[in-house]
Formats: structure tokens, C-alpha cells, sequence
């Protein structure tokens, strides 16, 4: 029963020792690392947007309207990756970009390229995002007119039913009406990793050579391969060919710069380069430069080609690359440290590029949010532990490196080793967020479920938030959305009406007046009822989706990645036969806990112990608790989930059952959607337009997160979080992932070797409940709320927002309110 | 009945926490159940709620909504021992003389802020309690019993900590020692740790200060040792200033302990103040106010000095 002395993570000690510039963090690495620590001391500009991507792209799609679509990409990407700016910046040994020196972000037109027209403006106004007026002006002359009427998202809005399109964006077809928030086509795709191993293995004239094979010995008499498969394989070997002159250009461009520089050790470095660069990625890497290089390159392909959810996945790095890695260090051309200074030139490159989010629903997304996750540990194909030299130095690299990007997971299982658990864990201690952990023992058997061959299940890699991927199994590719479920219970009480942004509406279906309700199970199945309604829509904007990808999108270079779209010969947006389709979550749930509890707190005081009458519930839910303190206090003193207590958990397992039965009620094209609850940081801006909720939450304030109890309900210590979480879990149908959890942590309840050991064995507890996700939050809300304050003196404060870490400062004061709120599991 | 292993143990103790998470009590993350009860009266005792074995109402001014919102305790209590407060409007006053502790107001409080501490449970009640932080027990965690003094309940500790052990929980208590050696004795059978307050060696000191004398707690620490040799003993001793802080007190607990051979550890506790709000919502006087708490420097010092005497006597 000690009060602890306050302790301080890492993180926090460099932010309040002043060290706030960006730098390697110990003074081991910078030593060690001196050229990363120049990169870092040029980073941290506020994204700069460039257009060159998107006016290039917009070029080459004026000049090939007759093209089949796959055949209009790959020469747009061919005409992209011929004249887009080549830049080698001072000190870099990792070169390209997808748009010019420094932070960036890229633009896609043919997604949802009239917002272009208002959206730069407001962007440039907000101050997030540096444009030039001259660049304002170029689009939209050169660009927004031409795409205006051919973009994905008209053909989308236009493909939506009046109902559904005024559900989900009210009067604003960029925005979000807060009852639903849309995804579709703010991304190209879902959350995406490539098979990086087969660009280092065969190199993009080995790829070509297969495709060209495959185009050689097509029947052309047959209409399908002419209509279908022969524009495919042409694509794929203009892509392979572009992406080989793209890197011939920075060859190029570096042997220029060898001969005109003075620096005698740079001059060789460039030298180097350029070597590197004329190899890969037409050849297979020989060196860990040269795959670190090559991999570089192939996802700038991939970022050049089309944006997927959270940027595109770096995979299982620390496999694919080890080779390269044992190899060299064998052959004594590297050693750790340049190994870690070729590792961290790629995240540079990685943290260079920002994702801008061409919506108006701002609230949604936050704090320059991208999660090229880096996936370490799990297992092998064969099911031993994958662990590696690697994983331990990528480990290593995510303590001293201080950006947080990239996204660091880690996939646990029974067989982690100790000492790598150990590691993981003095990681997680820092403070930063990093790493989040994937549990391959629900993951695996998640797969299988679905039809993955047990080597595939075991080969995922995590992607974007909190989802996962097999990269050549795996196909589905349609982007989904999110529910607001705390709005279905409202619905649920009111007949259907629902307030949003004080504007009451009937939005949902009629299901009788609340007041008549004469049990709890009235109110579930009214709650029911009005969640089908949603997931109905939801499965008819997913449909016409699905098909607005197929008319509208194509991606000849990832496609020429997967093995599946290679032995069909069709385009990874098309229907394709094989692989597993249905594989990823999509119908989104925000506020399972707010909505949980909810229910939990109307079963026991209306129902149960008939403290308070519906009628006063929605009275006070009406005046937003004015005058109605008291009832607010029952409300919020109700039993709550995430306490590891029956009552409340076990609504939390009807609700879950509800959910996993409801939406395997519909179809679309590719099959049943799945449920998943990741909400980035749209639980805040879906709390924002929300009316009071009868867990005693104000209108206005946040929804919980993930599958999160509500922010600071759970009281009981992380370890019944857990139980509770698992306790929710109904197992009722295999088509439940990415089920996001968020622990929050004093730095005191993990110090010293004790914390440490505890720290592991929650992970270990995490592992054997088999949960999908867990991450931490180390820190004080004390240094939040100083932060709050005086946020120049902590700009470079890392704080895990949901499934990403952010900086604490970018985050709006509704966001970092949310963070500081989250229960502190603080021992006293 | 007490090796009836199919049958549910009803019997009841009176426990006024659990507190789960508890990582600085034993090995591992852990559950301590609290007893209520004390025959000591340790003046800087930081949960004032433990000491009585009957259960107390307790206020939580900065929680209470007030008579404007609320009032609703007022009407509940039938000794009218509850009134609008005439220092802290809008707020209630509780006359502690006319309450009797019969929880009326507790139950219709709806912001929690009056609570009843003490509550009567099963050894049943208490497992499903702590099992069900079940994940933990496999990670190195266990239960930790604590008081109040669990002596004065030493029958259903008994039975508590049996049943655990019984059940693969991994058990600790914390003692302050004073009580009856059989009861004690019973205990420790089903103890894989034990933590024991030495707190004072001079007894008309330890009286002035705790309530009571320490022969019967040195004692019962001799006999625990001996009778024990294979349960570690973590040895705690709280330092508050004016009573035993200065290291001829330290130093004489020290080479009491040398004696003990299944000592693992001596831990000195440094006083702190952060009991004392729960005086206030008790509503009672807390009497350390003015003791500052010694300096971190000061309390490592007597650590070092004290390991340095224990170690050379090896006591691991």
C-alpha cells in the first residue's frame, strides 16, 4: 500500500529534460549513427502536398480513354514514374520519393478528386498541410475538370439508393452524417501488405519474364483471356518495366551527383547508389542494401499506384529481409550498426509520406495518422518460432529511433521466446505505444476458419491498424466503414428518431415507444432491429462498392505481387476465383462499450431494480442531464463491462452475438462482411455529433473505443480489462477480428525488474485468452495535462491514439481529453 | 467439513477491500483481500477504515452532487443522523453519534459518494472474487490476505487460504503478528509467504504508538521461524518520525531479526500522509497532521545500513 514515487517513462524524461528535437536517443547511437541523426535533424515539417502524382497520372489518363482500365494504370503509373521528380537528398542511402524532398503527401483524383476543388483550400487554411496557391490553381484547372463526373466516388454516390446515401452522408457527400462514416474511396483499398520476398527474390524483369511467358502461350481465340487476361499481363510488364526505368532514373541520377561531389566518402556512398540502384529492383537483391532498397522502391510503387488504409504494410520484415541480413553479416559487408542505419534511411522514407484524407469529416481522422505496420516475431511457415537477430534489431532501432512511424507490431504466441518477450516489454516500458501485439493464437485459428491453408494462417502479417493480410492468399479489397452503434440504441428508444448535432430526425426504423417496453428484452430486440436496419445499408453501399472498384479501379503492380491475380491473370479489383475473399472485417463498430453499457445501466435501474422509469431516462437523456445529476450519477454508478463482473460482460456477449449473427443476415458479391472494432479516432468524432447516452455520457463527449470498456469505467486492474474483453467475446460465428484494445498504464506499475516481469506476464495472460490485440499506454495523465498546457514543451510527445501512435499535440483537445481520461491503472 | 472437499465453504468474514492489481504485495500481480478489524491502533495508519471489526459509513465529500441534485440520503436515514450541512452548503453533514451504520444511505446514493466499508463474505465469495482474476495466478500471481489484522478473523483466513492453496492459488499474508500463536500457526500452514511488521523493539514505545505491547508479536515471529523454517518472512518495518525513525531503533529491530532464519527480506516503509483524506471521510481526526514524511535520502540510508548488518549475518 506504498504510494509509489512518481516515475517517469523514457519518453517523458528526454521530453521534460528539453531533448525535444528529433534525435537518435541514446548517445551510443548517435555515435554510432551519425548520418541518421542528420536525416533526423531536417525531419518534423508540417506535409507539404505535391500534385506531381496526381497531374501526371491525370496526363496520361486524358491520352488512354479507349484502354481497357489495367492497361490506362500501368501507363499512367509508367508516365508517373518517368517524369516525376528523382531527388537524392544530402546524407540519404535509401533514395526515391513519391513526391519531392521532405514531408509530403500525394494526391489521388480519380478517388474523390472534386473535393480537390474546395478541400486544398481548407487544408491550406487549417494550416495542417503546406500548398502553394500556384499548385491550388493547377488543380483545379488541370486536374479537377477532367476528373469531375469519372471519379470512383461519384459512381459510388450515384450507385448508393437515396435512403442509403442520406444515412450515411447527410447533406454532405464528403463528409459524415455521424450515424455511419464512410470510408469508401477516401482509400483505393483496404489496409495491404505485398510480397516484398518476390521482388527481392526474382527482381521486376523476373516477374515480367513470367508475365510475358504466360502472354506468350494465351489462345488468344479465347475471348475471355483477350477481353480479360491479355490487357492484365501487358500491364503488368509496362509496370515491371516502369518501375525498372524508375530506378535506372536515381542511378542515373546518382552517378551524376558521384562525379560532381567533392566529399570523398560521400562520393563513394553515391557511388553505391548507383550500383544499388542500376541493380534493383530489375534483379534480385545480392545485399541487404540492395533489399532494403528494393523493397523501398516496390512500395513506393505501391503508394505511387494507389492509396490503401494506413499506407501500405512493410510485412514481415524481419523475415524477408534476414537472409540478406545473415548473409552480409557473414560475408562481413555490414555490421548491426549500418544494418540499423540502412533500416532506419527506409523509416525516414516511410515517415516522409503522409496520407491526406481528402474528406471533410476531419474529427474522424486524426494526428497525421499512417501505420505501415512492421510486423516481427510469430511463426514460420512450419510453425516454429519465427524470432530472429533481426527482430531483436528492429527492436532495438524502434527504442532509439524516435519518430513513430513505422507502425512496430509484434505477433505473439505460446512459443514466444522469454528473452525476445522480455525485449518487447522493456520496449513497450519506453512509453511510446510501440510495439502493438498481434496474438497469432487467435489469429491463426481465425484464418483457418476461413479457408487459409494452416503454412498461409501462419504466415499472416498485421496491416494498417489492427487487421492482418496473407499476402498471397488473401484478396479482398473493398474499404469499409463504421456503424455508430450508441446511435442504434438510441433509435432503439425513440421509434427511430435520432439527434445529431441537435437535429432530431427519424433515421432509423420504427420500433414502438421505448416507454411501452414492458422488459429488457423488448429494448434489446429494438435495439436489434434498428442495428440490422444499419447493417442492411451498410451490406448496399459495401455492394455497390465492390462494384464501383471493378468498374472503376485497377493495380497491375500489387496485382503482379499476388499469386493469386498471377495464375488467374486478372486484376486484384476484379472477382477473382481463388484466395481467400472474405477475409478481412469491414462493417466497423464504433461505441461498443458506451453502447454496452448503456443497456447494462437501463436493465438494472429501469428494469431491474426499478430505481427510475424510461420516461425519466429519456427526459434527462433529452435535457442532456440539466438538472438531472442525480439520475446521471445512477446511470454512471450502474455496473459497467470491463470489470470482469457477470452483469454488465454478459450484455456485452448478447450484444457481441447480436452483432456476429446480424451481419451474417446479408451478401454481397464477395460474401458476408465481417465485424471488426477499430475506430482510429472516429469514436471521438461520432461522440461529437451524439446526444447524451444512458451511461451517463454528455452530448458531445467521446464514444468508447475499440472493444474497449468506456474511458475510465473499468476499475478493477488491466488484468479483469482482459477477462472482460474475452468474456465479450460470443464465438458465435468465425467472422469476428481486429478487435482493438487499448491498456492504459502508470509508468510506476511497470519500474523496475518486477514491473518488467508483471508487464510479460499480462502479455502472456493476453495470449493465452487469446485476445486479437492489445496495447499499451505508459504514461502520467499528470504529464498529459502539463502537455495540454504547454504543448511547444512537448511536441515530440508519443502518446498510442487507437491502433497508431500520434503526437500528443496534434491531437484535438476532445482527443487528448479521451487519452487522459482512459483509466489510469494506477496502484496505490 | 474442513476437508470436505466437495462442499462450499459458507463461512464469513468481514473484508472491507479487494483490491485487484495490486503489484508491490508478494510476487507477481496480485489480489489483496483487506479484513476489517484491528487490535492495534497505529496513529499513522493509512486505511483508518480497517481498524474497526464493525463496518463503517464513510463520506466522499467531493463526490456527493449535493442536496440542490440530490438530498436523497437525507430522506433514507431513519436516525435522521444525516443534515444539509451548515459549513459545506450544498453539501450533508453526518452525525457519526447517531448513526448506526445501517446503510440506507449507502443504497440510495447515486453518485457513490457514501460508502459502507466492511462487508460480510463467504470464503466462496471471496474466491469467485479473486478467481476470477484467475489469468494472473497463472503468470506468477496469487492472493495476498491483509487487515486490519487477520488474526482477529484467523477462522475464515483459514479457510480462505486453504482453499486457495487447494485450488493451485498461490497465497501471502500481511500480519502485524499480535494475536494468538494457535490461530497464527493455523495460518501459516497454508502460507507460501509472509509479511511481518516489526515496528518497534522498545514496548512502552510501541504501546504509546500502536495500542499494545510486542511481546506476544516477537514472540509469535520467533515461533513462526522456527515452527516454519521453510516459509519465507519479509520483515516490514514502517519509519515514522518522533516514534521510530532514528537508526538505534532500526538498528536494534535488525539484530532482532538476525535470529530469524527463513528471513528473506527487510523492508522499511516510509510514513506517508496519503491516509489521510480517509480520516476525514470517517469523520475523524487525524493525528500525524503535522509529522512530515522522512526524506527518500534519509529512509535509503537506514536500508543500506540495516542490509549491511543483515547481510553480514547472511540471513539468505
Amino acid at each position: 500500500m506504498e504510494a509509489a514515487a512518481k516515475v517517469l517513462t523514457p519518453q517523458e524524461e528526454r521530453i521534460i529534460k528539453g531533448l525535444d528535437k528529433e534525435e537518435l536517443t541514446t548517445e551510443e547511437a548517435k555515435n554510432k549513427r551519425q548520418r541518421v541523426n542528420k536525416l533526423l535533424a531536417r525531419f518534423r515539417k508540417v506535409p507539404r502536398v505535391d500534385i506531381q502524382r496526381a497531374l501526371l497520372f491525370t496526363e496520361s489518363f486524358q491520352e488512354t480513354e479507349s484502354l481497357p482500365v489495367v492497361l490506362r494504370w500501368a501507363k499512367a503509373m509508367e508516365n508517373v514514374l518517368n517524369k516525376i521528380e528523382v531527388v537524392i537528398n544530402d546524407d540519404e542511402l535509401i533514395v526515391g520519393t513519391c513526391g519531392g524532398t521532405g514531408r509530403h503527401s500525394i494526391l489521388y483524383p480519380e478517388l474523390r478528386g472534386c473535393w480537390l476543388e474546395e478541400g486544398l483550400q481548407r487544408l491550406k487554411e487549417q494550416g495542417a498541410y503546406l500548398v502553394s496557391d500556384e499548385d491550388i490553381k493547377t488543380v483545379k484547372e488541370k486536374i479537377v475538370p477532367y476528373w469531375r463526373g469519372k471519379t470512383a466516388h461519384e459512381t459510388y454516390i450515384s450507385l448508393l439508393p437515396e435512403e442509403t446515401r442520406y444515412l450515411i452522408y447527410g447533406d454532405d457527400n464528403y463528409g459524415a452524417s455521424g450515424l455511419m462514416q464512410d470510408n469508401a474511396n477516401i482509400n483505393a483499398t483496404l489496409n495491404w501488405a505485398v510480397d516484398y520476398q518476390k521482388v527481392l527474390e526474382k527482381g521486376f524483369l523476373g516477374i515480367k519474364k513470367d508475365a510475358e511467358e504466360k502472354l506468350n502461350s494465351l489462345d488468344v481465340v479465347d475471348p475471355q483471356n483477350h477481353i480479360q487476361k491479355t490487357p492484365f499481363l501487358k500491364a503488368v510488364i509496362i509496370v515491371c518495366d516502369a518501375m525498372i526505368a524508375f530506378a535506372k532514373r536515381y542511378a542515373e541520377l546518382a552517378r551524376e551527383m558521384a562525379r560532381n561531389e567533392k566529399d570523398k566518402i560521400r562520393k563513394k556512398e553515391l557511388e553505391r547508389i548507383a550500383e544499388v540502384c542500376e541493380w534493383v529492383p530489375a534483379n534480385p537483391a545480392r545485399t541487404f542494401h540492395e533489399a532494403v532498397q528494393s523493397q523501398w522502391f516496390t512500395q513506393l510503387g505501391c503508394r505511387l499506384e494507389q492509396p490503401t488504409t494506413g499506407v501500405i504494410s512493410n510485412g514481415r520484415i524481419d523475415q524477408y529481409l534476414y537472409p540478406y541480413y545473415k548473409k552480409d553479416l557473414e560475408e562481413g559487408r555490414i555490421n548491426e550498426d549500418s544494418a540499423l542505419e540502412l533500416l532506419e534511411c527506409l523509416w525516414l522514407k516511410i515517415a516522409d509520406f503522409v496520407p491526406l484524407n481528402a474528406t471533410n469529416a476531419k474529427s474522424f481522422w486524426e494526428g497525421y495518422a499512417h501505420f505501415e505496420q512492421t510486423v516481427i516475431g510469430g511463426q514460420t511457415r512450419d510453425g516454429q518460432d519465427a524470432t530472429n537477430e533481426l527482430s531483436y534489431l528492429i527492436l532495438k532501432s524502434k527504442k532509439e529511433f524516435p519518430l513513430h512511424y513505422p507502425d512496430l507490431s509484434v505477433r505473439i504466441h505460446s512459443q514466444t521466446p522469454e528473452p525476445f518477450l522480455r525485449e518487447v516489454c522493456e520496449l513497450i516500458r519506453e512509453g511510446t505505444g510501440f510495439p502493438k501485439l498481434l496474438n497469432d493464437e487467435e489469429i491463426i485459428p481465425h484464418l483457418l476458419a476461413q479457408g487459409a491453408t494452416l503454412e498461409d494462417a501462419r504466415d499472416y502479417t498485421g496491416c494498417a491498424c489492427t487487421e492482418i493480410r496473407m499476402i498471397n492468399t488473401s484478396t479482398y479489397m473493398v474499404v469499409g466503414g463504421n456503424i455508430n452503434l450508441p446511435a442504434a440504441l438510441e433509435m432503439a428508444l425513440n421509434d427511430g428518431v435520432l439527434k445529431l448535432k441537435g437535429n432530431k430526425q427519424r433515421l432509423g426504423v420504427t420500433t414502438g415507444d421505448a416507454r411501452n417496453f414492458a422488459t429488457f428484452d423488448e429494448l434489446m430486440n429494438a435495439f436489434r432491429l434498428q442495428v440490422e436496419y444499419l447493417v442492411r445499408h451498410f451490406y448496399i453501399r459495401q455492394t455497390a462498392l465492390e462494384m464501383t472498384n471493378a468498374m472503376k479501379l485497377a493495380a497491375p503492380l500489387m496485382s503482379s505481387l499476388h499469386d493469386v491475380c498471377m495464375n488467374e491473370l486478372t486484376d486484384i479489383h476484379q472477382p477473382l476465383k481463388g484466395g481467400v475473399s472474405a477475409d478481412t472485417g469491414n462493417i466497423n463498430l464504433n461505441g461498443f462499450g458506451t453502447a454496452v453499457e448503456s443497456l447494462a445501466a437501463i436493465k438494472k435501474l429501469v428494469y431491474d431494480d426499478k430505481k427510475i422509469t424510461m420516461n425519466e431516462l429519456l427526459e434527462a437523456l433529452e435535457a442532456n442531464f440539466e438538472g438531472k445529476e442525480a439520475l446521471r450519477q445512477m446511470l454512471l454508478n450502474a455496473p459497467k463491462y470491463g470489470n470482469n463482473a457477470p452483469y454488465a460482460d454478459q450484455i456485452a456477449r448478447e450484444v457481441d452475438a447480436m452483432l456476429l449473427t446480424t451481419a451474417r443476415k446479408f451478401k454481397t458479391p464477395n460474401g458476408h462482411q465481417y465485424i471488426k472494432f477499430v475506430p482510429v479516432t472516429s469514436h471521438v468524432g461520432l461522440g461529437v455529433v451524439m446526444g447524451a447516452t444512458p451511461n451517463g455520457r454528455k452530448a458531445g463527449e467521446p464514444l468508447s473505443e475499440g472493444i474497449s470498456p468506456t474511458q475510465g469505467v473499468d476499475m478493477k486492474g488491466p488484468l479483469s480489462t482482459l477477462l472482460s474483453i474475452d468474456r465479450a467475446k460470443s464465438r458465435k460465428y468465425a467472422n469476428s477480428l481486429a478487435r482493438l484494445l487499448n491498456i492504459k498504464l502508470s509508468p510506476q506499475v511497470v519500474a523496475g525488474e518486477k514491473g518488467l516481469q508483471d508487464l510479460m506476464s499480462m502479455v502472456r495472460t493476453f495470449c493465452d485468452l487469446k485476445l486479437w490485440h492489445l496495447q499499451f499506454n505508459i504514461l502520467n495523465s499528470d504529464i498529459l495535462r502539463d502537455a495540454q498546457k504547454n504543448p511547444e514543451k512537448y511536441r515530440n510527445l508519443i502518446v498510442r491514439v487507437a491502433g497508431y501512435s500520434a503526437y500528443f499535440v496534434d491531437l484535438s483537445p476532445q482527443l487528448q481529453n479521451e487519452i487522459i481520461n482512459r483509466t489510469e491503472h494506477q496502484h496505490m | 467439513m474442513d476437508n470436505d472437499t466437495g462442499s462450499v465453504n459458507h463461512k464469513l468474514g468481514r473484508v472491507f477491500n479487494i483490491q485487484k492489481f495490486s503489484v508491490h504485495d508478494g510476487p507477481g500481480i496480485r489480489d489483496v483481500v483487506f479484513m476489517k478489524g484491528c487490535p492495534l491502533r497505529c496513529l499513522w495508519c493509512c486505511n483508518p477504515e480497517s481498524q474497526n471489526t464493525f463496518p463503517e459509513i464513510g463520506y466522499i465529500q467531493n463526490k456527493c452532487i449535493g442536496i440542490q441534485e440530490c438530498g436523497y440520503c437525507i430522506k433514507a436515514c431513519p436516525k435522521k443522523a444525516i443534515t444539509n450541512s451548515t459549513v459545506e452548503t450544498p453539501k450533508i453533514d453526518i452525525d457519526r453519534r447517531l448513526c448506526d451504520h445501517c446503510g440506507k444511505c449507502v443504497d440510495v446514493c447515486p453518485a457513490r459518494a457514501i460508502t459502507l466499508f466492511g462487508q460480510m463474505m463467504s470464503v466462496e465469495d471471496v474466491i469467485k472474487e479473486v478467481q476470477g482474476g484467475n489469468a494472473s495466478w497463472r503468470t506468477g500471481g496469487g492472493i495476498t490476505v491483509s487487515g486490519g489484522e487477520l488474526l482477529l478473523q484467523a477462522d475464515f483466513v483459514h479457510d480462505l487460504l486453504k482453499e486457495c492453496k487447494k485450488r493451485g492459488i498461490d497465497t501471502a499474508i500481511e500480519t502485524s503478528g499480535y494475536g494468538d500463536w494457535r490461530e497464527l500457526e493455523r495460518i501459516c500452514r497454508h502460507c507460501n509467504l509472509i509479511f511481518y511488521d516489526v515496528k518497534c523493539m522498545d514496548s512502552d514505545k510501541h504501546k504509546a504508538f500502536t495500542g499494545v505491547n510486542n511481546e506476544v508479536i516477537l514472540d509469535n515471529i520467533l515461533k513462526v521461524a522456527s515452527q516454519f523454517p521453510e516459509t519465507p518472512v519479509i520483515v516490514r518495518t514502517p519509519v515514522i518520525p518522533e516514534f521510530n525513525d532514528s537508526w538505534k531503533d532500526i538498528k536494534a529491530i535488525v539484530e532482532f531479526i538476525t535470529q530469524l532464519q527463513n528471513l528473506t527480506e527487510y523492508e522499511l516503509m516510509a510514513y506517508h500522509a496519503f491516509g489521510e483524506p480517509k480520516y476525514r471521510q470517517l469523520g475523524r481526526k487525524y493525528r500525524l497532521e503535522r509529522v512530515k514524511p522522512p526524506k527518500k535520502e534519509y529512509i535509503s540510508d537506514l536500508q543500506q545500513r540495516a542490509n549491511a548488518i543483515l547481510k553480514k549475518k547472511s540471513y539468505k
